[in-house]
């Protein structure tokens, strides 16, 4: 039986990704809530980031501790990912201002666990521009464990040429951020 | 009884006889192969619940608090497990597409 989670060698998080994600979560660290963003893409030896999700609205608590998304909102997502062959590949989160950017227990524990999946920590409410501030972790042998230099520079890449779409999410649906 | 109803009769006769009466999927955001099988149509949903999860290397965990998996069907959370596909699908429809879903709760505090 084949896995299905093939092994991520590489994952590509371009900088359009990166802004987006930042744009996406910044308006809640402005008020001291935090926020974050599905990362999507093909899951694949060198895996990009091609999607970025911002779950808003109904079915998702953004506070001062916490980021909920609702088992609704994470169907509206596979809903529409699926047919297009799109996998979650990582989900970033914010913490506010003086809360470090590492996993916390509820980071750890209350969010997918599954190999290979990325989960980021982006410090000061979504403020940290510079990605090498952002705590990058990956689950691997039951536990997510941080990805250091030189393994953070060799496994996650990121580039300058790469689009990305982005898109919102709530108990109704997915849709551009356009319309 | 027609000719036409005897075939039907007979058809359901022996996919109940083999138990393959409802071809289940489960896709799972994360993974990038869906959970396939075939079950009776008296099988319950905990039961795809359950072996889905087994598929997708998940399993609930009460650490603190209790983190769960789902069935979403048609845009719903399933929460009454103890219903059975039929129940569910009525008499005709004979495949069911589910997303195995969780709640997802990261953030810097723990309550």
């Amino acid at each position: 039986m084949t896995t299905p989670y093939p092994t991520i060698n590489e994952w590509v998080v371009s900088d359009a990704a990166r802004r987006a994600t930042l744009a996406g979560v910044r308006p809640a660290g402005r008020a001291v809530r935090e926020s974050g963003a599905f990362w999507l893409g093909a899951r694949e030896a060198i895996a990009r980031v091609a999607v970025v999700v911002l779950p808003k609205g109904r079915g998702v608590e953004e506070s001062i501790g916490h980021w909920r998304v609702t088992p609704e909102v994470f169907g509206e997502i596979s809903r529409w990912a699926k047919p297009r062959g799109l996998t979650l590949l990582g989900i970033a989160h914010t913490h506010v201002r003086g809360v470090p950017a590492r996993l916390s227990w509820s980071d750890r524990h209350r969010s997918v666990c599954v190999p290979g999946i990325l989960s980021v920590v982006i410090g000061n409410g979504g403020e940290d521009d510079d990605h090498d501030k952002w705590g990058w972790y990956v689950y691997d042998e039951d536990d997510y464990r941080e990805l250091l230099p030189p393994e953070l520079t060799q496994r996650v890449r990121s580039n300058s040429t790469d689009a990305v779409e982005v898109l919102y999410a709530d108990t109704e649906g997915v849709w551009p951020l356009t319309s | 009884m027609t000719a036409s109803e005897e075939a039907t009769a007979v058809e359901i006769t022996a996919d109940q006889r083999s138990g393959k009466e409802v071809d289940v999927t489960v896709d799972y955001l994360p993974a990038t192969a869906a959970f396939h099988h075939e079950y009776p149509r008296t099988e319950t949903l905990a039961t795809v619940r359950t072996d889905a999860m087994v598929f997708f290397g998940v399993r609930d965990r009460q650490e603190r608090d209790k983190y769960e998996y789902f069935l979403e069907f048609d845009g719903s959370r399933i929460t009454n497990t103890s219903q059975s596909l039929g129940e569910l699908l009525g008499p005709h429809k004979r495949k069911a597409e589910f997303h195995l879903v969780e709640q997802i709760t990261p953030g810097s505090t723990c309550k």
